[in-house]
């Protein structure tokens, strides 16, 4: 009996370990920083089709540090269980000016982003899904800004 | 220093542990003003918001939630869920100045809001529909005031 007892605390004493470790790993992961895998070609020249590996810091879109050029990590307006990685283009209350077929240039739209949003555009607007698309984005949805790649190595560095 | 800490941890953990019960099972929410009247009142509710719905996917119309407000990142709103994405919903434009009615299908990803009270709330009719990542929890019980103890009123008619 006293064998199982003290078999038992050994383990709980490890779990417990474990436990601590992984609550610290999911606050750094939520509010600090993240590495995040993100592919496809919407984000061309910028990051790689085949899927680049980058660091999102959580802590710029809390303290309301976002401008427009920065790359950031957002939950899709389409499907909440999708994030998509784009870039913002303007903020609220600034004009945007934007083509649905940057193929045909002289149809152009323009509209003033309102008041808790920003407009998103991916780098490739070829084949980008973005603010075109599903308009301005609420800034809820903003989960954090894309700073550095750290895969593949030969494009290691800081990004934006 | 080891007596320091011995104190300290304890409460780093207790805090860690509510932390985790904040953000991913549930919460107590106070809320105030008159766009849930009767269901809510002016003066303010307490009432219990769980989060476990909206991670799995369970939320009906009819269920009163929590979101995160597209005009200001800042603050959380309190609506009766009336439309899932799909869903086709009517509306009165401006209770207040005329009956003109309007029908839209709520688009993917989306939810359709409204407050009990169309005459002085400003919900999905005045900001669209709200993105599903935009909803915190859903309300399923009200503690104060105490004559409203227990779950919450439907969706009245």
């Amino acid at each position: 009996m006293r064998q199982w007892r003290s078999i038992a605390k050994e383990a709980m004493d490890r779990a417990s370990i474990i436990v601590k470790f992984l609550c610290l790993l999911h606050v750094t992961d939520a509010y600090v920083v993240s590495s995040n895998h993100v592919l496809g070609p919407s984000m061309l020249p910028t990051l790689n089709i085949t899927g680049d590996v980058v660091l999102v810091e959580h802590l710029s879109h809390r303290i309301g540090k976002l401008g427009s050029g920065d790359l950031v990590l957002v939950r899709s307006p389409l499907d909440p269980n999708k994030t998509l990685t784009k870039r913002i283009v303007a903020m609220e209350g600034d004009k945007v000016t934007f083509s649905l077929d940057p193929t045909r240039s002289f149809s152009s739209r323009s509209l003033v982003v309102p008041k808790g949003h920003v407009w998103i555009q991916g780098d490739n607007l070829y084949v980008s899904r973005d603010s075109r698309h599903f308009g301005p984005l609420p800034y809820g949805l903003i989960e954090g800004k894309v700073f550095m790649r750290v895969w593949p190595p030969n494009s290691f560095g800081l990004l934006g | 220093m080891g007596e320091w800490s011995s104190r300290v941890i304890p409460i780093v953990r207790g805090l860690c542990l509510l932390y985790v019960t904040h953000k991913y099972l549930g919460t107590t929410v106070v809320t105030y003003g008159p766009s849930m009247l009767p269901t809510l009142g002016i003066t303010g509710n307490v009432l219990l918001m769980e989060r476990i719905s909206t991670r799995t996917g369970k939320l009906r119309p009819g269920d009163v939630v929590f979101f995160r407000s597209p005009e200001n990142p800042r603050r959380v709103v309190c609506k009766r869920l009336v439309g899932m994405e799909g869903d086709q919903v009517t509306y009165v434009v401006d209770p207040k100045n005329s009956d003109k009615c309007n029908t839209i299908v709520v688009p993917k990803g989306h939810v359709w809001v409204e407050g009990d009270n169309i005459y002085n709330t400003k919900d999905s009719r005045n900001f669209g529909a709200v993105p599903y990542g935009l909803v915190e929890g859903k309300a399923f019980w009200t503690l104060l005031p105490r004559r409203d103890f227990g779950s919450l009123a439907p969706k009245p008619k």
